[in-house]
């Protein structure tokens, strides 16, 4: 599913400053792993790797076979729209979009018939809960909100691979918590591999794989 | 200037692109605003130095406008006591065969006179100027050239040049070079000078003189001289310094120069409104820089005057490339009006150099600053009115307030209310600018909130077509005013002045094409070169009679037309075969019976004037009118005021009877020839050509190609108001490249999450582009609706103080549809730049951007 | 113009030995002597510039009348591209005389209004000044002394304009023959400049009137000369008033 092959990334700036060093890693289908580590150990710099938002300074990456050194950069966008949905811990909603239109943008951007983005928005929303508030501006809503409309959109086309950037970082621990178990359940329903970047060792003991990162280095790999 | 350093240089570095719009907006409205006064400055004193060079050291010019008068004037001139020393002159211009030369001024005066009031000879000749100033006199093709023209085309003593005389090409002979000092100055060097009896020949102008130059005797007061001429020669003639000459040419570019000048004003403003934006954008970008300041102890003073100070700077660099740019602009453009006041006023003047006053600089200087620190004057205030504790959290930017926006509307309709009273005292001079002024003003202030109404509109609509992308771009519309309310505005007003400018000629247009039809209905017109507006060469009336008796002319109208100084300004007086032109034209009278109107015309007892001299002069129906002649002044009472387009400056008609009994002269300078309904045209063409070969070198121009002529002088006429237009529009374009250029930096993350989440390149540029095109269509829609307004005002403006000229209100619809797309592709090429650094960069920078 | 040639002649023309005891009589018997009832000589007039360049004209000159009332036609007839232009000079004696020119070419006759006398005649070396006759009450004059000219003995006299009469000249230096009371030569001054030397010679006598047939005009400053040659002299031939009108020099034209 995700293959990672010797992979680094060396950031250029005033002071090279190695992120990932020759990490190998190999996630099959449907598994929900955590990246743990301390700042700065590059489990960022990794999630954003696997999710195409970024290139390897080295080492190859495989999406379901598919090597993304060798795309465009629309046909890493492809992959991304087609394979990958993001949850950020600052949720990244459009301000000036209402749910359903937040929700419905990456189906726009796939030119998918109208009738059938807002079925399917509406949808996204009921899984999460919000059918409510549909017509609400992210401003309106509360943190937890949010996020879970930040999830419906990450799962907008059920990609098979969720990436989640700190989803609870931002929020309190009991927000955290439901968020937390919308994302498990959501892995229940829908089989997706799911790779959630935390420093939140509760949230890490609730995933069935915990990968250790610690100076851009593998540290541990555990399955529990 | 501490605080300047620290804190606006690093961000100037950081935006560099942004302080270089910024920059090129006052850079391109200084520098029109200077290549226009520059160039006008320029051929004024083109036209100054060859006055004043040809006048030597000549106190008085006598003069009757532009048709002269008879010799004999000046045995009466020279007669007067009072008088020193006093010397005819005839002056024009004529085509040289020399084809890189076009046309040189030729002076003719009396060789064999007084030279104390020229010098064309050197004092301290070793060689004599004229080889011999007895052929000189035999010979009627001798000419003397300057030296720079000798050296420009290679000519030597008796050399030969052609020249376009009346009686067609004919070759003359260079008999002495002038030094190139002096008078040689005179028309860039492009002068010769004839014997002043040879060149009425060449002319055809029979015994006439232009003008009489004087000095005065020793010891005669120049006043006392001049009122002693005047009581000798009678109250046609004018006699005043050959300076006045200046003023009279400046009469005639008077409403040229005006409309350059209301529409480098126009750049300039739109230029301002590019500074303000970028301004408005810094103040909001450094909200949180601005907090630090204020949380360390600045004081909002300082705030402000930081921002000031950066305006300043900017307003000084943009003014000095500005200056400099404006200087290279010049060159082109002086040339042009060169050109420009041969052909339309039939002043010719050459231009060698460019004339920089350096008060203008001075100015252009005081006004680029003056306009960048005008525009940063509410960013500034808004720096310093930062609340430290709000900007220091992270978050939205401020967006303009209801409260703020409330009283611009409430602004706005008070100014209305104003300029509406204004409207009833349109007579009014400073009601009716006062009017005018208060409403682009309002038109300014509602534009914030008339662009917020219209992006709101528009999402809908936008979010049709590209759900995602247009609903973005409209939300980044709407989300933040101060980003596009500015450049809307600048837009706003470089289309309010394309609808005014465009207004104005489209009903000119179809005003003088009506006239065309109806006046200018002549088959042939037969002239002595296809350049209507020259009238120095004449040719005797005996050609009528010639064309007249070619088989297949059905009739033939003299025309005798020319300058006359009126009130101190100069008119066009025509002379036509009144009865003739009757049963040929039919005017409808603006005021006046037709029928009354040319009997008493053709009588000699009335004259009928153009509606532009109506009203420039305050004369209508039954007033008395009195027209200097060289036999006194022709007293006639207007009998009827119609519709032409003779001359900007205005046109009286006269009939041919008249002309002949006050100017004694019997010349003419256009003959209007109408065919029989069954001639064919090009075979009587040919057999009037035939006729008159031999004798006279005229030119049949066909009723078509003087329509063409006139056209073209028009497109002249207006073509460098068009480029000031295209300036505007550009610096608008600027404005748009700017708020797109912000619009993508502040809109960084939210890209960033549409690239995350499966945008295309081309979807986020889609996006971009349709902000610019949103920004376009704004713009037109605020810029059509105050342009219709600005319309009314600039034909009112046209009519009270330009020319004259009462036009139809007619919106240009057609003129506009034509704006639509080119303002669409200008706002997509605008988008092109921000749109591809929008797609660059880093997705994980984007989406942590801050 | 007329003036020039008046003077020309009249300062060229002979006349007899006497005594003389100030410049001005000296002179005064110098122009009385010169007086004629009429006057024809063929001229040929040659220009020497700078540059040694000749230019040749040649006129015939027809006088009527004398001193202070006379009428003279001069007629070019060569080269060619002056051929048949003429002046017609009509001198009073109370104002400045009336000169017309005839130019064939444009068929028309011009008023020549000459107003600067030290304007150069024609291109020659001449000034209109120096071809003006002398009113002798306009100037004063100094005997200097009785010295000896190419050979012959002359009165040297200088003159200088009264402060009424204007000349581009502070003062002039005349050489008159003891023997014929003809000028042999007049140096022009400025200030302390010689700006014009005019040597009379060939002087022979025709009908008893002592006249130079060859004058020579040197202009210092430009570094040429001009040199007037007469032919064909006569003295008092029978000519009509009517022949020195405009009309006349129109129709010979």
């Amino acid at each position: 599913m995700i293959d990672l092959n010797r992979v680094s990334k060396v950031f250029d700036g005033k002071r090279r400053a190695t992120a990932l060093e020759n990490v190998e890693l190999h996630i099959p289908r449907g598994e929900v792993v955590s990246i743990v580590g301390p700042s700065g150990s590059g489990k960022s710099t990794l999630l954003n790797l696997i999710g195409g938002l970024d290139r390897p300074s080295s080492g190859e990456i495989r999406i379901e076979g598919e090597n993304l050194a060798q795309l465009s950069d629309d046909g890493l966008t492809r992959v991304r729209r087609d394979k990958i949905g993001f949850i950020f811990q600052f949720f990244n909603l459009l301000p000036t979009l209402n749910c359903l239109e937040n929700v419905a943008l990456p189906l726009h951007l796939r030119n998918w018939p109208r009738k059938k983005i807002e079925d399917r928005a509406n949808e996204l929303l009921d899984l999460v809960q919000l059918g409510h508030r549909v017509e609400h501006l992210p401003e309106e809503l509360s943190g937890g909100e949010r996020q879970r409309v930040a999830i419906a959109r990450a799962l907008s086309v059920y990609p098979p691979i969720l990436l989640a950037d700190e989803p609870t970082g931002n929020l309190d621990s009991r927000t955290g918590e439901e968020i937390l178990r919308l994302i498990q359940d959501l892995h229940a329903r829908l089989g997706s591999t799911v790779l959630i970047v935390t420093h939140d060792m509760g949230v890490a003991a609730q995933c069935a794989r915990t990968i250790r990162l610690r100076d851009g280095r593998i540290e541990g790999d555990n399955r529990r | 200037m501490m605080l300047l350093r620290l804190l606006s240089w690093p961000y100037l570095k950081k935006h560099v692109l942004r302080w270089a719009l910024t920059i090129a907006g006052i850079v391109l409205g200084v520098a029109v605003f200077v290549a226009m006064h520059v160039a006008n400055r320029s051929v004024h004193a083109a036209f100054e130095k060859t006055v004043q060079k040809i006048a030597g050291s000549a106190q008085l010019q006598v003069s009757a406008g532009e048709f002269g008068f008879p010799e004999e004037v000046l045995e009466q001139v020279q007669n007067v006591p009072e008088v020193g020393v006093a010397v005819p002159v005839i002056e024009s211009t004529v085509e040289t065969g020399i084809r890189t030369q076009g046309s040189i001024l030729i002076l003719g005066i009396d060789m064999t006179g007084d030279r104390s009031l020229r010098d064309y000879e050197l004092d301290s000749a070793d060689e004599s100027i004229i080889d011999d100033p007895l052929v000189f006199l035999a010979q009627p093709d001798s000419l003397l050239i300057t030296r720079e023209f000798a050296e420009r085309n290679g000519l030597a003593l008796n050399a030969k040049i052609p020249l376009f005389t009346v009686q067609g090409e004919k070759q003359f002979t260079v008999r002495g070079i002038m030094s190139s000092t002096g008078m040689a100055q005179a028309f860039g060097g492009n002068l010769a000078i004839m014997d002043i009896y040879a060149l009425q020949l060449v002319l055809g102008r029979g015994r006439r003189f232009d003008r009489i130059e004087i000095k005065a005797k020793d010891g005669v007061r120049l006043d006392e001289c001049k009122a002693a001429v005047q009581r000798a020669v009678g109250p046609g003639f004018e006699i005043d310094p050959p300076s006045s000459r200046g003023q009279h040419f400046d009469a005639l570019m008077q409403s040229y120069t005006t409309a350059t000048g209301v529409s480098s004003l126009f750049a300039m403003v739109v230029g301002m409104f590019i500074i303000y934006n970028s301004f408005s954008i810094a103040v909001t970008q450094r909200r949180s820089e601005i907090g630090i300041l204020r949380a360390l102890g600045a004081t909002r003073s300082q705030v402000q005057r930081l921002f000031l100070l950066e305006s300043v700077v900017a307003g000084f660099l943009g003014s000095m490339l500005g200056v400099l740019a404006g200087m290279g602009m010049a060159v082109g453009v002086s040339s042009y009006m060169g050109d420009l006041t041969e052909q339309v006023v039939g002043v010719a003047q050459r231009l060698d150099e460019l004339a920089v006053d350096p008060w203008l600089i001075v100015g252009a200087l005081a006004i680029g600053i003056g306009t960048s620190v005008v525009a940063a004057w509410i960013p500034a205030r808004s720096a310093a009115r930062v609340d430290p504790i709000q900007a220091l959290q992270k978050g939205k930017y401020q967006v303009l307030s209801a409260g703020e926006n409330r009283r611009r509307r409430a602004g706005a309709a008070v100014l209305v209310v104003i300029s509406g009273v204004c409207l009833f005292f349109n007579n009014w001079k400073p009601a009716f600018y006062t009017g005018y002024i208060l409403m682009i003003l309002a038109g300014l202030l509602i534009a914030p909130a008339v662009s917020l109404l219209l992006a709101k509109a528009l999402r809908p609509a936008l979010k049709k077509f590209l759900p995602a992308e247009g609903t973005l771009a409209a939300d980044s519309l709407i989300q933040s005013p101060r980003r596009t309310s500015a450049t809307v505005s600048a837009l706003m007003l470089s289309l309010a002045m394309v609808v005014g400018f465009g207004g104005f000629t489209n009903s000119i247009y179809v005003s003088m094409d009506e006239w065309m039809s109806t006046a200018l209905n002549p088959d042939f017109f037969v002239a002595h070169s296809a350049n209507l507006t020259n009238r120095s060469i004449t040719f005797p009336a005996e050609v009528g009679q010639t064309i007249e008796s070619v088989e297949g002319v059905d009739q033939v109208q003299l025309v005798r037309d020319a300058r006359v100084i009126y009130g101190g300004t100069p008119i066009m007086v025509v002379s036509v075969e009144t009865e003739k032109l009757l049963s040929k034209v039919k005017r409808v009278p603006l005021a006046g019976n037709s029928k009354e109107m040319h009997a008493l015309t053709a009588a000699g007892k009335g004259a009928i004037i153009s509606d532009g001299f109506s009203s420039m002069r305050h004369v209508t129906l039954g007033d008395m009118l009195d027209i200097p002649t060289p036999s006194g002044l022709l007293k006639l009472p207007v009998a009827g005021v119609i519709r032409d387009y003779s001359d900007l400056q205005g046109a009286v008609f006269i009939d041919r009877s008249v002309y002949l009994k006050y100017w004694n002269d019997t010349t003419v300078n256009v003959v209007r020839v109408y065919l029989r309904k069954d001639a064919d045209a090009a075979e009587v063409k040919r057999r009037i050509t035939d006729s008159l070969s031999g004798k006279y070198r005229l030119l049949v121009m066909t009723n078509s190609e003087v329509r063409a002529y006139v056209l073209k002088l028009m497109d002249q006429w207006f073509s460098m108001t068009y480029n000031q237009i295209a300036v505007a529009i550009l610096v608008a374009v600027l404005g748009i490249v700017n708020t797109l250029t912000v619009s993508i930096t502040d809109r960084r993350r939210e890209l960033g999450v549409m690239q995350a989440v499966g945008g295309l390149r081309n979807q986020i540029r889609r996006t971009v582009w349709l902000e610019a095109i949103g920004i376009g269509i704004i713009g037109l829609v605020l810029g059509m609706g105050l342009g219709a307004v600005n319309l009314y005002y600039s034909l009112g403006m046209i009519q009270r103080d330009l020319g004259g000229l009462d036009l139809d209100y007619i919106y240009p619809v057609g003129f506009m549809s034509l704006m639509i797309p080119t303002i669409l592709s200008a706002a997509f090429i605008a988008a092109v730049g921000p749109a591809e650094s929008a797609v660059r960069g880093s997705l994980v920078e984007a989406l942590e951007y801050e | 113009m007329s003036r020039f040639i008046l003077a020309l002649v009249l300062a060229v023309s002979g006349g007899m030995p006497a005594f003389a005891q100030d410049g001005k009589q000296i002179v005064e018997e110098a122009q009385r002597r010169a007086r004629s009832g009429s006057q024809r000589y063929e001229g040929t007039l040659q220009v020497i510039d700078a540059k040694t360049k000749v230019t040749e004209k040649r006129w015939v000159f027809d006088r009527i009348g004398s001193h202070g009332n006379s009428k003279a036609v001069l007629r070019f007839t060569a080269p060619a591209e002056v051929k048949g232009m003429a002046l017609l000079i009509v001198n009073h004696p109370d104002r400045s005389s009336d000169q017309w020119m005839w130019t064939p070419s444009l068929a028309r006759e011009r008023r020549i209004a000459m107003q600067d006398r030290s304007t150069r005649f024609f291109g020659t070396d001449f000034s209109f000044e120096d071809l003006e006759e002398r009113d002798t009450n306009q100037f004063d004059y100094k005997l200097l002394a009785e010295e000896s000219f190419v050979g012959t003995p002359c009165w040297k006299i200088e003159s200088r304009p009264k402060s009424t009469k204007s000349s581009q000249y502070t003062h002039s230096i005349l050489w008159i023959r003891k023997d014929n009371y003809v000028l042999a030569q007049i140096e022009n001054f400025r200030n302390a400049g010689l700006i014009r030397r005019i040597k009379y010679s060939d002087i022979r006598s025709v009908q008893g009137f002592w006249t130079a047939h060859t004058t020579e005009v040197e202009d210092l400053k430009r570094n040429s000369r001009t040199v007037l040659k007469l032919e064909k002299l006569q003295y008092n031939l029978p000519m009509k008033d009517e022949d020195f009108t405009l009309q006349a020099i129109r129709r010979e034209g």
